[in-house]
């Protein structure tokens, strides 16, 4: 960094910058004529000096040639061109230069998260849980924050049901409606193909529901149907090529043609 | 600490437990269920009082709404754990960097300012004295 100041150019001209350098903030050796001598009467006497910010703590610096009183007064030792100067902030052991993770004692939990690659979903953090967890609690109105904008009115406390109570949970035989079916539907899990291909040989293959085995055939002829269209297509492609009224054919067979005569 | 964790835990996965067996009783229902049904409703009241019990020892225990945000999305609350240690890091670089800049510049200052202007910066330090703190 570099001070600029086009006068300071040798020992002679340091001198002449000092006396512009005091001049800008005040100087004690000419100090402003009394109002008296100026024909306004008696003024009013100085101002005290003003106290210091901190009450002057810490050791009385040495007397200088500005004669600033004893105590810690940095303040009042600004009648020089330190007029500005305040007592420092107190010092922390604690700053933004240490680190605060080891300072804290959280390299284990760092290295636990930071580390190793941890998984988006929410059913990696709870793999036992029931239902479709990774949707938004939005779809269903099922979201922790509706909760606590909305708490549900409760009672006081939770008293087992009585037997005329349970009366109203009597249900009707047979199986729900399709729609009402949520609780066996879990997230696809990813499997190897490697331990697929094997488990299909060894493992017997578990019952399905029939709305499921349903589901898949038509998830299968949907499938299909798409691989038939394109395979029939290229086959037509395939078929139209080697043609005689295929004109790229003949147009080939004639150029062929002509190049023997 | 971890203990009365692991005791909200427990009682949560028992209940969870049980109302998945309810909804397998419920998802085909027989007339022989009924009894087995009324014993499922019987446990989730009996969960919710031992659940109910575990929130006078959790009372002091403060969890970030920011994390229900995540958990609402279907994302893994540990990702927020993750990003609150990155960024905590990421600031502590930012002000140590800021720090040993401004130290740089203190001590760059006070070296320049003693060739220019030698005299008052000897007032400077007889000022601080001892008092100045290390740079």
């Amino acid at each position: 960094m570099k001070v600029i100041n086009a006068r300071h150019r040798d020992s002679a001209g340091a001198e002449g910058t000092m006396e512009n350098f005091t001049a800008l903030f005040g100087a004690q050796a000419d100090p402003p004529p009394p109002p008296t001598a100026l024909g306004f009467g008696a003024g009013k006497p100085p101002p005290p000096p003003p106290p210091p910010p901190g009450g002057g703590p810490g050791p009385a610096p040495p007397p200088t040639a500005a004669s600033a009183p004893s105590g810690a007064d940095k303040s009042a030792a600004g009648c020089g061109p330190f007029y500005l100067m305040r007592e420092l902030p107190g010092s922390t052991e604690l700053t933004g230069s240490t680190n605060l993770i080891t300072h804290y004692n959280l390299e284990h939990a760092y290295n636990k998260f930071c580390g190793k690659k941890v998984k988006e979903k929410l059913s990696n953090f709870l793999p036992d849980l029931p239902g479709m967890i990774d949707l938004p609690g939005s779809h269903d109105n099922s979201s922790l924050r509706s909760l606590i904008e909305k708490p549900p009115i409760l009672g006081g406390s939770f008293n087992p049901i009585t037997g005329t109570m349970l009366a109203g949970f009597r249900l009707h035989t047979g199986p729900l409606p399709e729609q009402c079916r949520l609780m066996h539907i879990q997230p696809p899990k990813k499997k190897n193909k490697q331990k697929h291909k094997q488990s299909r040989t060894q493992d017997p293959v578990p019952p399905e529901t029939p709305s499921d085995s349903d589901h898949k055939k038509k998830k299968k002829k949907k499938e299909e149907d798409p691989e038939r269209k394109r395979k029939k297509k290229e086959k037509k492609k395939k078929k139209n090529r080697h043609s005689p009224d295929h004109p790229g054919v003949g147009s080939s067979q004639a150029s062929s043609s002509s190049s023997l005569r | 600490m971890a203990e009365k964790f692991d005791h909200l835990e427990e009682h949560l996965e028992k209940f969870v437990e049980n109302i998945r067996q309810l909804g397998i009783i419920v998802s085909d229902f027989q007339p022989s269920s009924q009894a087995g049904l009324n014993q499922k409703l019987n446990f989730i009241v009996t969960g919710l009082q031992d659940i109910d019990k575990c929130r006078q020892q959790l009372h002091d225990i403060t969890v970030p709404l920011e994390v229900f945000e995540y958990i609402d999305q279907g994302r893994n609350p540990q990702l927020y754990t993750k990003e609150c240690l990155e960024r905590a890091l990421a600031k502590n670089e930012q002000v140590k960097g800021k720090i040993d800049t401004m130290k740089k510049f203190k001590s760059l200052l006070i070296q320049e300012l003693s060739k220019v202007f030698p005299e008052d910066m000897a007032k400077y330090w007889s000022i601080w004295g001892e008092d100045h703190p290390p740079s």
